[in-house]
């Protein structure tokens, strides 16, 4: 062979290599996209900025709940190794193991996202941190927002913050270890629009996790959008009065704008103040909250149903109207009480027989035995559970036995029992007497403090309501939701309404079962209620509206152990009403004597709150 | 009438783009990512600047130098290059485990990069001089010498990517008559090697075994091809237990890690098929613990180096872009793993176009070598193109993933004084040398 020939035996091997090279290039470079991701993924670190928390104002624009910066130490397992840990622990002031486990536990959840591994760093250590930093470059902090509150009450109302569980993190990608989210109350129900966006720097990182700088130009960056400022329903000034006449007792206050649903006050004592659920102390507060005896978590006005007693008596009048067993002249005796065989239902002392007005002016016990039978012994229907069927389904149009839809999480049905129940408790042919109880709100019933606020809306409106609701408008566009907007009628006619509005009107003068407790000046539409309690005394009842037409306000006071319905529900309702229509808040109010007495009231005993107090740290 | 310097054009303007080009690169790879454009001759690509000032020098210098000088002085620079390698293995200033660097000032002076020049000289001083062809057993010999000597000396000094280059000159034995049978020798061990250790050695025996008997069969008319038949048999199977048992046990775990990361091998798996009798013999395993964290030191390279280049795209992310080389994620980026930049920052296109560049140049010197008239400056010219070849190949097949993590640099483009000067002084005497060529042409008529 010629040797020259073999030139192109060497050239052959320079086309067949650069052959070789370019379709690995090709591969590398355009048919294998994963590279070009993982490119993105490795030399980059994402940053979240945290966007401001949407803030909480009052009816009125009174700020309720802002932010306030904390810092949290990140760190990013995989890239921390050859670090000085007993340098760092030193500056974290922290013991190695502890710091060990939260490395192994972040490590867990992804070895290469970042994880919070030292939370709500106090300010003193958060200055010092960031002098040494840079030593630890797996390291950084994160600003996020931590909530702060202009009250000390309102609590069950507003919520609080808590860390996402894993699970959370599952269903929802927005969250990331070490976040934060709404538990409860408002913080919950509107944690999507309070949240805003987040924002993202990518920094380039090198090998060493050392920021080099912007990713790509900012090209992935992302600024934080930050979360919708809610106007809330309620008047914070209402809320502050009606905390400071429920303290010291055990109850519950819920106000309603009847005219639009909008929840005015929602009070629960015992409360706690919300500041407490922030920042470092959350946790160990938490626990104290969570293991008092006296349950300052439970949110009682949405929660605990209560045997809605004599304020009952009002469903049960426009019910027994509406089927045609009851008109307004109806006339029924009560000789100190119902009797029937071995059955007694007791009354105090008042005239006799009462019209259907004055039966409620003076609740009447016999009345409504009488009407309550009369409703299920209707021969309308084939049979008592039938007309008990027919009932239920009353209540539930006036949102009894049903959830209102209020626009906070945790809200209970209250109680409403099946026929079943029935059956298994007095056979299959039970009878309108095995019930006689539930025709004055006592026995298988029960109501939240809010479906009873919500039953006064129904009456000042005569027919119909708004689903409760303590969000006025979300953002600056004001957005409302739609379903807040819709009537919600009950199947009671309008005509019915004004018997017992009249009835109730003249609870709160003299002659009526509140007499003494009425605001001169203001015609409150009232009804009182003194639920039976197994466990002690009895449950001190009012629900009420005013003014008589066009109501402002509708409202439910339940005081537990409070005695007869006048004798702390109704002072309070009253105060309540008058503080919320008198547009000077700083007129002293009209009977100061009641206002004192109220205010001094202590039904709970010293120890319960001194105990709960040595418990919860600052 | 005045010489005119006849020196090929073509060839001097893909040198100083491929050189230019490479600098561009290093400064990508090596300044930080919001820095301004700016010159500092304290960081490496403006070292690099400095080192293309001083390559410029020495070419101009080669070219003054009058062509007869190369020849006459051949052997001296070779015995003075192995001179300085052997002081260096004496002496050596350990650098990364590898005896390499004479430090001159802050400067390291490689001697190992200037020893392919000196053997490249040497080797065309004696094929030249004899004009001999390889039918001498003796010769062969000779010239296997020079080549295996200095190499040998580069391999002591734990430089096995440099001394690999030398292997680079079987190309040039080849076209001196050296016979094809050993470039395909060459393959077929390769080829034995590759299958030693993804498969169990005694598979691969038996199947040869099979070959052997079936070649024997079909050919047993022919006594001759049945001896041929046994011989490469046998000599198979002993270089393939010996390959079998050197890997196993000879290699340090890192080297075993090197060549596996490169075969597209898990390691950790390897480790365990070789621990249940994949191997005859016992295997020598990494003593380090955490096999994790071993695995992904040697693959580490590889694989950055992939996705920085995969990061590309079509067109890549422009000049000083490169987000895996601003990050700095690929270790070496600057020096052996320079064509990562070239990959991210040019992308497919881009980088498609630098290898369609680069071996238009090394094609062009073979093409240059081919038509020397003498001896002397043909054997340059192929030991020049086929150094040059070797790196290319080696480098960016490992760039991308080919081929096992053998630093050497990729000539022009990589960081590093020695290397820049040593290739220019080799492709530009080899163009004084074809100048020269035309001159003595131009005399003629």
């Amino acid at each position: 062979m010629d040797k020259s020939r073999r030139l192109f035996i060497l050239l052959a091997m320079l086309v067949l290599v650069g052959i070789v090279f370019i379709i690995r290039l090709f591969f590398l470079q355009i048919v294998d996209t994963s590279n070009y991701y993982k490119a993105q993924a490795y030399g980059s670190n994402d940053i979240t900025i945290y966007p401001a928390r949407g803030t909480i104002v009052d009816r009125y624009g009174k700020l309720m709940v802002y932010n306030d910066a904390v810092y949290d130490l990140m760190v990013v397992p995989q890239k921390a190794k050859d670090f000085d840990k007993m340098a760092l622990c030193h500056e974290l002031m922290l013991d190695t193991n502890e710091f060990n486990k939260r490395l192994k536990k972040a490590s867990k959840y992804n070895p290469r996202e970042p994880s919070v591994i030292y939370k709500n760093l106090p300010f003193h250590l958060y200055t010092r941190l960031q002098e040494v930093l840079y030593q630890y470059p797996a390291f950084y902090i994160e600003t996020k927002i931590d909530r702060r509150y202009n009250i000390n009450g309102a609590a069950h109302l507003l919520g609080y913050m808590g860390e996402v569980t894993e699970k959370q993190l599952e269903q929802d990608k927005y969250y990331k270890p070490g976040d934060t989210k709404g538990i409860t109350g408002i913080e919950k129900s509107y944690e999507v629009y309070l949240r805003g966006h987040k924002g993202k720097k990518v920094v380039l990182v090198d090998k060493f996790s050392k920021t080099q700088g912007s990713f790509a130009g900012g090209k992935f960056d992302s600024l934080p959008f930050a979360g919708d400022n809610i106007i809330s329903s309620i008047d914070l000034d209402l809320q502050v009065f009606g905390e400071k006449l429920l303290a010291n007792k055990i109850g519950s206050i819920v106000a309603i704008e009847p005219s639009t649903g909008e929840v005015l006050s929602i009070v629960n004592s015992p409360n706690y103040d919300p500041n407490l659920l922030v920042g470092q102390r959350r946790n160990k507060n938490f626990a104290a909250l969570l293991l008092d005896p006296i349950k300052p978590l439970f949110n009682r006005a949405l929660k605990a149903p209560y045997p809605p007693g004599s304020t009952f008596k009002t469903i049960q009048a426009l019910i027994g109207m509406q089927e045609g067993v009851l008109t307004p002249d109806t006339k029924y005796p009560c000789s100190g009480g119902y009797h029937m065989g071995s059955i007694t239902v007791g009354c105090h002392a008042h005239g006799s027989p009462l019209d259907l007005k004055n039966s409620i002016t003076k609740s009447c016990n016999a009345y409504y035995c009488f009407v309550y039978r009369s409703i299920l012994d209707n021969p309308k229907y084939p049979s008592v559970q039938d007309a008990y069927v027919k009932w239920t389904q009353y209540l539930n149009s006036f949102g009894i036995g049903t959830l209102t839809g209020i626009d906070l999480p945790e809200e209970s049905k209250g109680i409403v029992k099946k026929p079943s129940y029935f059956e298994r408790e007095f056979g299959k042919n039970w009878r309108s007497s095995n019930v006689i109880s539930m025709s004055i709100g006592q026995g298988q019933i029960g109501l939240t403090p809010l479906q009873m606020a919500n039953m006064a809306c129904i009456i000042g409106n005569r027919g119909y309501f708004y689903t409760p609701h303590v969000v006025r408008s979300i953002g600056d566009k004001h957005m409302v939701p739609t379903a807040f907007a819709q009537r919600h009628y009950c199947m009671v006619n309008k005509m019915y309404f004004d018997t017992v509005v009249a009835g109730m009107a003249n609870v709160c003068i003299p002659g009526g079962t509140a007499g003494h407790t009425g605001i001169p000046g203001i015609t409150i539409c009232a009804k009182t209620g003194t639920a039976q309690n197994p466990h002690g005394k009895d449950h001190s009842i009012f629900i009420a509206f005013a003014p008589r037409e066009n109501p402002q306000i509708a409202i439910c006071v339940i005081v537990e152990n409070g005695g007869f319905g006048a004798d702390y529900a109704a002072p309070i309702a009253n105060l309540m009403i008058e503080r919320y229509l008198s547009k000077n808040r700083g007129l002293p109010s009209a009977k100061p004597d009641m206002l004192n007495r109220m205010l001094k009231a202590n039904l709970v005993g010293s120890s319960a709150k001194d105990s709960l107090q040595s418990k919860i740290g600052d | 009438m005045e010489e005119k310097l006849h020196i090929d054009w073509l060839t001097v303007i893909l040198y100083i783009l491929i050189v230019i080009f490479g600098a561009i690169n290093i400064y990508s790879a090596n300044s930080g990512v919001e820095e301004a454009l700016k010159l500092d001759f304290s960081k490496e690509y403006g070292k690099q600047i400095l080192f293309i000032g001083v390559s410029a020098v020495i070419v101009f210098l080669i070219l003054l130098t009058d062509f007869k000088f190369f020849n006459f002085s051949a052997y001296g620079i070779y015995i003075l290059i192995i001179g300085l390698l052997m002081v260096l293995l004496a002496t050596g200033s350990f650098n990364k485990g590898a005896q390499a660097w004479f430090k001159i000032g802050s400067f390291k002076l490689q001697p190992s990069e200037f020893a392919k020049y000196a053997t490249a000289l040497a080797l065309s001083k004696f094929l030249g001089t004899f004009d001999i062809s390889f039918e001498g057993r003796r010769n062969v010999l000779i010239a296997l010498s020079i080549i295996g000597f200095p190499m040998l000396l580069t391999l002591l000094q734990n430089d096995t990517g440099s001394a690999l280059v030398f292997t680079c000159f079987i190309l040039v034995l080849f076209r001196e008559g050296l016979s094809g049978w050993w470039l395909v020798l060459v393959m077929y061990m390769v080829t034995l090697f590759v299958l030693t250790i993804l498969l169990p050695s005694i598979s691969i025996i038996i199947t040869l075994a099979v070959l052997s008997v079936l070649v024997v069969y079909l050919a047993r008319k022919k006594q001759q091809l049945f001896w041929l038949a046994i011989i490469v048999f046998v000599s198979s199977s002993v270089y393939i237990l010996s390959l079998d048992y050197v890997f196993a046990r000879i290699l340090k775990p890192h080297q075993q890690q090197r060549i596996l990361v490169t075969l597209n091998q898990d390691v950790d798996e390897y480790y365990v098929k070789k621990s249940k009798g994949f191997s005859i013999f016992k295997f020598k395993k990494a003593e380090v613990t955490d096999k994790k964290e071993s695995k992904r030191d040697y693959s580490y390279n590889v694989r950055q180096s992939k996705i920085s280049i995969g990061a590309g795209r079509w067109t890549g992310n422009g000049f000083n872009n490169g987000t895996q080389t601003k990050a700095k994620l690929v270790p070496e980026q600057h020096t052996d793993f320079i064509f990562c930049t070239v990959g991210e920052e040019y992308g497919f296109l881009g980088s498609t176009l630098f290898v369609l560049v680069y071996l238009l140049l090394i094609g062009r010197v073979y093409y240059l070598a081919e038509r020397q008239k003498n001896e002397f400056s043909r054997v340059f010219g192929y030991s020049t193109a086929s150094i040059l070849f070797f790196h290319f190949f080696i480098n960016i097949g490992m760039a991308i993933g080919l081929l096992p993590v053998i630093g050497i640099p990729l000539p022009f483009m990589s960081y590093g004084g020695s290397s820049l000067i040593s290739f220019s002084m080799l492709l530009f005497t080899f163009l004084k040398l074809d100048a020269n060529r035309v001159n003595e042409i131009s005399r003629l008529y």
